[in-house]
């Protein structure tokens, strides 16, 4: 086989631009490190009239934006969900896990709901509260600083509120609530749920003269054209390209880290997916950020003399403990909301305000808590409206059904009436919870893939019987009727597949210990000094309070340590 | 790549590379590229590639399609903002007959979509011993009485019912998706915009109103474009 290898050494090769990636990317490119970014999909910058989604309507895609090529609909801006064709996985012992893959520029960052939550002092140590688990190697102190730049690199918008395990941060001024969160702070605060402006990072007022500003239309998923909200690619790998640093290859699937006889890396060898050759560049460093399960797969096939099992593998750690975030969810039907005067109600790409975690988890049956998110209102339609378009008339006696003018009335009628509660929690890390190779199975590339094991355990059901049981109060406590039936014990309570929440974490966790742990607390691998992992992988514990966040912080810390490493001639 | 030379690229690589775009295209390939064309919402060279086999070939015969449109008109008749061709309702269906075509659609457009038409015949045929084109609207209609409402337990018609349900969604889906619906349903939004809270006359028709101490800390619009700067607790200055 030919393989093609460049002469250049580069100072740090990073794997992935996504959050991670893309944040590594800013700051060693910015502090004069010369940085090979290598993507596995293609170049995308929602600004590209050719790639733009933003601002489309329903009928400008053929289908109606109906999911048949993209889960979340046409205009919905990940390349890539689910699943791929040609990169199979599995899942053994009759449990599912869902691995999401967006290959582009920027990752899944163009995509995001932008919910953008600091973790907690607590977060960071829940063992010495529980007992279950691991505490992080690095307390909430450590990586302040991190998040207080991040706010003002990036841009979140939130109110200080002094709560417990909720820090404040540098925030940009909330969008005031739409007229379905109004009834929900009322719901919400009947029940005694603590209720708050959301935490999302859009641009609400201007933070630098590149990235526009907010203008509205709600449609963050598709990734805004104007840089409005956050995407890695758009406000940090675009911007990087332009100091002359960053070489960047794009449609290029890494699939080993490649070592000398002592077992250090040397570089990266990849897949070049419009030519279909294999590459090889060379670095002084390595950062993985390909995302977690991405990481972990690109590790364990980085088998040697020196890593028998996989780079990085001696304490037979990588792949375990991955957890996803919990997830539970309740349409509400609110009959005071029928009949709406309509007005443009778009507001930002997600909720303008949310619940954080309001109770003390020792007095409850499982021990993490969760947040609920809110959506609803007169949004824009898409395939699937109309679909039961008099469904709601059983609640009045009346029939549903029907053909007619009379349809139409039913639509309008019951048009932005409907709110949905979504639960979004943590889940108790766990060894026997995993990705590994499939031996037997390649992708498209002819490179191992992963399968999967993941079951949740009792913590995660009760939580999730918990977020129903709270749904339906605050359902009828904001003059609501809760669609469905209340999951039971038999429906697992309507827990979420794991994987679907996308928010994947542990794959190679942080700790002091070699033996317990597969990256110390600057994420650098124990067993090799010059290979660094900036996604979602080192996460000890995923809190409640969705990964993005702290993945950010965390880069901007490890690649200020990795500058401090090169100035030193350490590497 | 521009959109107009990925397009061109990818039609080639369709037809064969080694034959130029000129000698070798039909005037039937000419309409599939100028409808491929038509759509422009941003898809990778494989979801082109993808929208190019849905917009090409048949999948419904006229005479189905014809049937598709009568049905249709009788779920939603036209008014003052058109009609079901207006709001391509019919074009649809035979698009989403040859997208839903992944083995998890486990095939749609024939166990379902088809599979209706050839339902609704039935009993056309057995009531009326015509065809639904050959029947008057009030003939229909009457069929329909009997099948649009979930209610109805005859067992004989619980097929038809389903498969109603489905041309009733899609119907319905495709209108209000439409140029035409999304005006007649009224929504204001896909524009840009200064959000700036719930009108003041909607907050006292449902007797609500904004908390001061919550509004009070919500963006001042009037202030957007300062450049944002904070004291070192955090506290927004500008």
């Amino acid at each position: 086989m030919e393989i093609i290898k460049s002469k250049k050494e580069y100072d740090v090769i990073v794997v992935g631009s996504g959050a991670g990636g893309g944040m590594a990317t800013k700051i060693l490119s910015d502090a004069g490190v010369n940085v090979a970014l290598v993507e596995s999909g293609p170049y995308f910058d929602p600004a590209n009239p050719d790639q733009q989604t933003q601002l489309k309507w329903p009928w400008e895609s053929p289908r109606r934006g109906a999911g048949t090529n993209r889960a979340f609909g046409d205009f919905h801006m990940s390349y890539g969900d689910w699943s791929l064709d040609g990169e199979p996985y599995s899942s053994v012992d009759g449990t599912d896990f869902k691995w999401w893959r967006s290959r582009m520029l920027g990752g899944r960052t163009n995509h995001w709901g932008r919910i953008s939550l600091r973790f907690g002092p607590r977060d960071f140590k829940s063992k010495d509260f529980d007992g279950l688990g691991e505490n992080w190697p690095i307390s909430y102190e450590d990586i302040k600083p991190y998040y207080d730049k991040l706010d003002k690199l990036v841009g979140v918008y939130g109110t200080k509120e002094n709560m417990f395990n909720e820090p404040d941060g540098f925030f940009l001024p909330p969008p005031k609530p739409r007229l379905h969160e109004l009834f929900y702070i009322k719901g919400a605060r009947k029940s005694n749920v603590k209720v708050m402006p959301s935490r999302l990072s859009v641009l609400t007022k201007r933070i630098n003269n590149e990235r526009g500003i907010c203008f509205y239309c709600g449609q963050c998923d598709r990734s805004c054209s104007v840089y409005g909200d956050f995407s890695s690619s758009s406000c940090l790998v675009i911007p990087s390209l332009k100091g002359g640093k960053v070489d960047l290859y794009v449609n290029s699937m890494v699939n080993e880290v490649i070592t000398d006889n002592n077992g250090r890396a040397t570089g990266v060898s990849f897949i070049n997916k419009e030519n279909g050759k294999d590459y090889k560049i060379k670095g002084k460093i390595v950062v993985l950020a390909a995302s977690a399960c991405a990481t972990a797969r690109i590790l364990l096939n980085s088998k040697s003399r020196a890593h028998p099992n996989g780079l990085g593998n001696s304490s037979n750690l990588i792949g375990k403990y991955l957890h996803d975030t919990t997830g539970a969810g309740r349409g509400v039907f609110i009959p005071e909301l029928m009949n709406r005067k309509i007005y443009n109600e778009d507001g930002v790409g997600g909720m303008h305000v949310y619940s954080p975690w309001w109770l003390d988890s020792r007095k409850l049956d499982f021990p993490r808590g969760y947040h609920i998110e809110v959506s609803g209102g007169m949004t824009l339609p898409q395939y699937g409206i109309g679909w039961n378009p008099n469904d709601f008339n059983k609640f009045f006696g009346l029939r549903t059904g029907g053909y007619g003018d009379s349809l139409r009335d039913d639509v309008k009628k019951y048009y932005g009436s409907t709110v949905y509660l979504s639960g979004r929690g943590e889940a108790i890390p766990l060894k026997e919870n995993y990705c590994e190779i499939d031996p037997d199975t390649n992708d498209k590339y002819g490179v191992p893939v992963l399968k999967f094991r993941y079951k949740w355990s009792d913590y995660e059901y009760k939580q999730a019987k918990h977020m129903h049981d709270t749904f339906e109060e605050i359902a009828y406590n904001m003059g609501g009727i809760p669609l469905g039936n209340k999951p039971t014990k038999k429906d697992n309570y309507g827990i979420s597949v794991p994987g679907e929440i996308i928010h994947e974490v542990g794959t190679t966790r942080m700790g002091n210990d070699p033996k317990s742990s597969v990256v110390n607390k600057y994420e650098r691998l124990h067993d090799v000094d010059n290979v660094y992992v900036v996604d979602a992988a080192p996460f000890v514990s995923q809190a409640d309070k969705n990964p993005t966040w702290t993945i950010m912080a965390l880069s901007m810390r490890t690649s200020e340590y990795i500058i401090d490493e090169l100035k030193k001639q350490n590497v | 790549m521009k959109r107009r030379d990925s397009i061109k690229t990818m039609f080639l690589g369709s037809i064969g590379a080694s034959l130029t775009l000129e000698s070798c295209i039909t005037s039937e390939d000419k309409t599939v590229l100028d409808q491929v064309w038509q759509y422009n919402y941003g898809r990778t060279t494989e979801e082109l590639k993808w929208d190019y086999k849905v917009l090409t070939g048949k999948f419904f015969s006229d005479t189905e399609l014809s049937t598709i449109e009568k049905i249709a008109n009788i779920i939603i008749p036209p008014n003052e903002y058109g009609s079901i061709k207006d709001a391509g309702v019919v074009e649809l269906f035979e698009i989403i007959a040859k997208d839903f075509s992944t083995p998890a659609h486990n095939q749609y457009g024939e166990k379902v979509l088809r599979r209706g038409l050839i339902v609704f015949e039935s009993i056309c045929n057995s009531r009326f011993n015509k065809s639904i084109l050959e029947c008057s609207d009030e003939q229909i209609k009457s069929i329909f009485d009997d099948i649009a409402f979930s209610d109805n337990k005859d067992e004989d018609l619980q097929e038809a019912i389903r498969l109603f349900a489905v041309y009733r969604g899609m119907v319905l889906t495709g209108y209000f998706t439409s140029e035409i619906g999304i005006k007649d349903l009224g929504y204001k939004g896909n524009t840009p915009n200064v959000w700036d809270g719930v009108p003041e006359e909607i907050l006292k028709d449902y007797s609500v109103s904004y908390d001061e101490e919550w509004i009070s800390r919500c963006v001042d619009q009037s202030k957007r474009n300062d450049l944002a700067e904070w004291d070192e607790d955090g506290n927004l200055l500008t």
